[in-house]
């Protein structure tokens, strides 16, 4: 064990008690990087055999940045100075947020000369309560994906438990990062599960908050409002601890909501008994259409990943929490079909702003009027993914289309919402706590075997997306292995503003199986 | 002959005089600043940045919807409007689609005399059709081949008003634009000053048959920047169509460019078909809220608007039209008239000839706010009652006028220090007459040989030698009786 492998809290701790300093956690950490990273992330690069054993978390590592901080932590504590709850703490930041003087990419080509001239909110905060920012990660290309595999930086990330599968996605280089001890905390963000579902497959901790409980002030916009940055971490504690510092209001963000934090830290033990946890059916199968149909086919959950479910009910059972079986959740299978409309839009018009005129890529080719200089700018520019979502976003927002489109989409999205809110009902007839889901319907699958099917892709979202269309929260845990040493991620979702509850069941759940055999069992490039 | 009427609706988009922008806090007007100076990441939209709205905004439009009789929506939206261009940063641009903050409304429009085709005063009533808060696009200067693009706009807050195509003169269109500047001004919400770009006005523009209501193709004018440009771009339209109706063409749906420079209308572009700007929600902003509480706080103060004003003003003071509408062309001069009203206590005509003729004179040669002169409205009483009550003559009342505003003092000690009082001693003012005649052996032969009408001369020489102090009437009667 060395020291990057100790969670976040307990580095702190040692720092506070002079057992280490900032620097020497920074470097243990730089040290794990250069053991399994390998090359970061460019623009044009060929993967070689070589690259394929290597995690490739990392766009860009700002190691010369994170010692200047690392050694401004240790003056501070060295002259009695608090330097913040998560002092010391080294931290990787998803590429899809602006950091000012770093290059903020999202992983793509358009953006790939773009240095933000301001840093978001959340990272400010981090690095306000003293944690280290280390570098920027991977993702898919403006976080359009499940496995990392769109990004224009190759080589893109893998899943560090074994290369030659995926880390999931979009956050798949936060989760990586984190799941391979190259940092203990991760900023990432969930807008259909891109924190939840990489968390799964790299078997770590992965919270998307209530839409608005963490500003999105300098994330690079997919959907507006879905999108919602939140920790990935190794244990519940650290995720708890790095909401508690990101969470909040903001003057630069009207949609991040001025209700008051609640206390995470505080209420983390005191166990699950009393509580009502809810399974639900509709959370054991998944539901796709056929394409030349739209029929929709139901297929149920490989039996590991269910069995991971119950028996996490039962560990929490014997905890005394109360399990509800049987709850109807009915709009789930809608999930994907309506977030494939309503994430489209915005993001189509998210996109606009990338033209060629002001920043980012603008064509080195011969142009006759400015219409073809967008063309081929953002042609250039943009990977297939942001193209397909263009032309999407454009036709069913369209005049003519976006009443049978757009508009029934949000319909669907408030009878998603209901589901939650009748499942949730204090007074109503599951008062649920919690649901107690699998996180994805599969283990991390082969690079290359999903990649270039959109629509499959996009149905590793099917059991994370109805949070966000519900804006409620989430959180995954690590749940198991499967027969092939993969990660089993599970899911707790609850009501509004109520991730202090999903922490302390999360905490509960962890403690009650450390010392189950699977918690040993470390990530393939680090036996 | 057929005879043809015109209709025609504008489109004005109204700067909002806020400090700052409407989504950042950059400075908001921008007209003496040199390019790209009031920016930000958010107003240049940048990756990752958000809008966040100024209140104030929504206040003053909550202003303009009232006095427009809209109906003020409690709950009213932000849209996305998508379309590329270089000067607009995001690729959209916010504002609102179909729940704006206003909905419906209208302007009793009075039409004076002079701009009436019979020469009659009249009332129309103009439609409001849009009225919705939204941010201005950046500006584009082509320049050869190369374009230049300023940012500072961008994120200024506008008004854009629509009227329903409700008028029917380009003196109609010109009046409206008169009364909507005044309006503007009134409530304090915008500078509207057109040749800055603080109102900006489009206008539709077809023809008819005089009483028919379908309406025809239009075209539209864009970029006239002057209330007479509009009223000659629309006049020069409508004759253009009627001369393509009468030889037997169809109007076709352009748009229309102002030149300014020769008064003459260009084609910009034909319109095919409307643009899709795929409107949706902002997901950015949340929706607006207007409690009932922060509406009533913004209409707490609503004043009583000028063409109402204006009204009262006839009825109340017994002031002729023309009076009242000058009197009511700004609100603070309209207060003080009033105010001064009030001190002087009877007689607003007689307040109103005092203000108009001298006052205003003053206010405009020195470009001075009614609110800040040192000639208060209880100063232009007291001035008044000194001529009434004789103690000064009405000259000496005039002087005054100038010396309270330059020195501040109360007109009544500036009387006294400079011993202004008419004099009305027949003693004193014999005398001076005596001396005068003295001293003018030949206007004296002459009078007296019949040119009975230098008693004028006299008199204004003895008013010289008292320095306009002398009762006039009583230096005439003496005057005449010497030279008896």
């Amino acid at each position: 064990m060395e020291l990057c492998d100790l969670s976040a809290l307990e580095m702190t701790k040692l720092l506070r008690e002079k057992k280490t300093s900032a620097v020497e956690i920074l470097q243990s950490c730089l040290q794990r990087i250069g053991r399994v990273d390998g090359r970061p992330g460019a623009l044009d690069q060929v993967v070689t055999d070589d690259d394929k054993q290597k995690v490739h978390s990392f766009i860009t590592l700002t190691d010369d940045l994170a010692l200047e901080q690392a050694r401004a932590v240790d003056a501070d504590l060295a002259a009695g100075k608090d330097p913040g709850p998560l002092a010391g703490v080294p931290f990787t930041v998803k590429d899809i947020f602006c950091v000012k003087n770093t290059p903020s990419t999202a992983a793509s080509r358009i953006l790939a000369n773009f240095t933000a001239p301001y840093t978001a909110t959340p990272v400010e905060r981090m690095q306000k309560a003293g944690a280290v920012m280390i570098g920027k990660v991977n993702l898919d290309e403006f976080t359009y994906g499940s496995s990392t595999e769109s990004s224009a930086f190759q080589p893109s990330t893998r899943n560090p438990w074994d290369t030659s599968r995926v880390p999931g996605g979009s956050s798949g280089g936060s989760t990586a990062s984190v799941a391979a001890g190259e940092a203990p905390l991760s900023l990432g963000t969930d807008t259909a599960g891109s924190i939840r579902q990489p968390a799964a497959f790299c078997g770590v901790v992965g919270v998307k908050p209530t839409y608005g409980r963490v500003s999105r002030y300098g994330l690079i916009a997919f959907a507006s409002s879905l999108d919602c940055p939140g920790p990935v971490a190794r244990t519940v504690s650290d995720a708890a601890a790095m909401l508690q510092v990101i969470a909040g209001a903001d003057e630069h963000d009207s949609t991040a909501t001025v209700l008051p934090v609640a206390d995470y830290m505080s209420g983390l033990e005191k166990g699950v008994k009393g509580m009502r946890i809810g399974l639900s059916p509709d959370y054991f199968r998944i539901t796709f259409p056929d394409l030349k149909t739209g029929e929709f086919h139901q297929q149920p959950l490989p039996k590991e990943i269910e069995e991971a479910v119950r028996r996490a009910a039962q560990v929490l059972a014997s905890l005394g929490a109360e399990i509800v079986e049987d709850v109807p959740m009915p709009n789930t299978r809608f999930g994907i079909p309506a977030y494939f409309v309503v994430s489209r839009v915005e993001a189509a018009s998210n996109l606009h702003r990338y033209d060629g005129v002001k920043y980012g890529l603008r064509t080195h080719k011969q142009y006759t009027d400015l219409k073809q200089m967008y063309k081929i700018s953002r042609n250039e520019g943009f990977g297939l993914q942001p193209k397909l979502r263009i032309l999407m976003g454009m036709y069913v927002s369209a005049a003519q289309y976006s009443e049978q489109y757009y508009q029934r989409a949000l319909r669907v999205r408030t009878m998603i919402r209901r589901d939650f809110e009748e499942a949730f009902d204090p007074q109503g007839k599951y008062r649920l706590d919690a649901l107690l889901t699998p996180t994805t319907p599969t283990t991390a699958f082969a690079m290359d075997a999903v990649y270039g099917d959109s629509v499959l892709m996009q149905y590793a979202d099917q059991l994370t997306v109805p949070a966000n269309h519900a804006g409620v929260p989430g959180i995954s845990l690590p749940g198991g292995l499967d027969g092939t040493n993969l990660p089993i991620g599970i899911q707790l979702l609850g009501a509004d503003y109520t991730e202090d509850k999903l922490f302390r069941i999360g905490r509960a759940y962890e403690q009650a199986t450390s010392d189950e055999a699977w918690r040993k069992v470390l990530p393939g490039v680090l036996r | 002959m057929t005879e043809y009427e015109a209709v025609i609706g504008l489109e004005t988009h109204i700067q909002l005089n806020t400090t700052t922008k409407i989504f950042c806090s950059c400075k908001a007007d921008s007209w003496f600043d040199p390019p790209n100076t009031n920016v930000c990441p958010v107003c240049c939209g940048l990756p990752g940045v958000l809008p966040v709205l100024n209140k104030r905004v929504v206040e003053k439009a909550v202003l303009l919807a009232n006095a427009m009789h809209s109906e003020i929506r409690p709950l009213s939206f932000f849209d996305r409007k998508n379309y590329f261009y270089p000067d607009l940063p995001k690729g959209y641009q916010i504002s609102q689609f179909d729940q704006s903050l206003g909905k419906g409304g209208y302007l009793d429009l009075p039409i004076p005399a002079a701009a009436s085709p019979d020469k009659m005063p009249y009332t129309r009533r103009v439609s409001i059709w849009k009225l919705h808060i939204e941010e201005d696009a950046g500006k584009t200067k082509n320049v050869g081949n190369c374009r230049f693009i300023d940012f500072n706009r961008c994120g200024v807050p506008l008004v854009e008003m629509v009227t329903g195509p409700d008028l029917r003169t380009a003196d109609e269109a010109g009046q409206y634009l008169i009364r909507l500047r005044q309006l503007l001004r009134w409530l304090g919400i915008s500078e509207a000053d057109m040749e800055k770009a603080h109102l900006r006005c489009d206008a539709n523009v077809s023809i008819r048959v005089k009483g028919e209501t379908i309406l025809n193709p239009k075209t539209e004018i864009k970029n006239v920047n002057s209330i007479d440009a509009v009223r000659d771009a629309i006049a020069k339209e409508v004759e253009r169509q009627i001369r393509e109706v009468e030889a037997g063409h169809r109007i076709e749906a352009w748009t229309l460019e102002w030149d300014e420079d020769t008064g003459t209308l260009k084609k910009m572009r034909s319109k095919e078909t409307e643009a899709d700007y795929r409107y949706f929600r902002e997901p950015d902003l949340l929706p607006i809220r207007l409690t009932d509480e922060w509406r009533d706080a913004i209409l707490r103060d609503f004043p009583e608007l000028p063409l109402v004003r204006r009204s009262r003003f006839v009825e109340q003071y017994g002031l002729p039209e023309y009076d009242a509408d000058i009197l009511t062309s700004e609100r603070k001069l309209s207060d003080y008239y009033e105010t001064s009203v009030r001190e002087y206590g009877s007689d607003p005509k007689k307040v109103s000839n005092w203000l108009m003729n001298d006052v205003l004179r003053m206010i405009n040669e020195q470009s001075l706010n009614p609110e800040e002169m040192k000639l208060t409205p209880k100063a232009l009483a007291e001035i008044i009652k000194l001529v009434d009550a004789g103690t000064i003559n009405i000259t000496t009342g005039k002087s005054l006028l100038e010396k309270v505003q330059a020195t501040g003092k109360a007109p009544s000690q500036i009387v006294i220090d400079e011993g202004l009082a008419k004099v009305s001693d027949d003693g004193a003012i014999r005398v001076v007459c005596e001396q005068v005649l003295a001293e003018s052996p030949n206007e004296v032969a002459a009078y007296k040989g019949g040119k009975v009408g230098l008693i004028g001369w006299f008199v204004g020489s003895v008013m010289k030698k008292m320095q306009g102090k002398a009762d006039a009437s009583k230096a005439k009667a003496i005057l005449e009786e010497l030279l008896k």
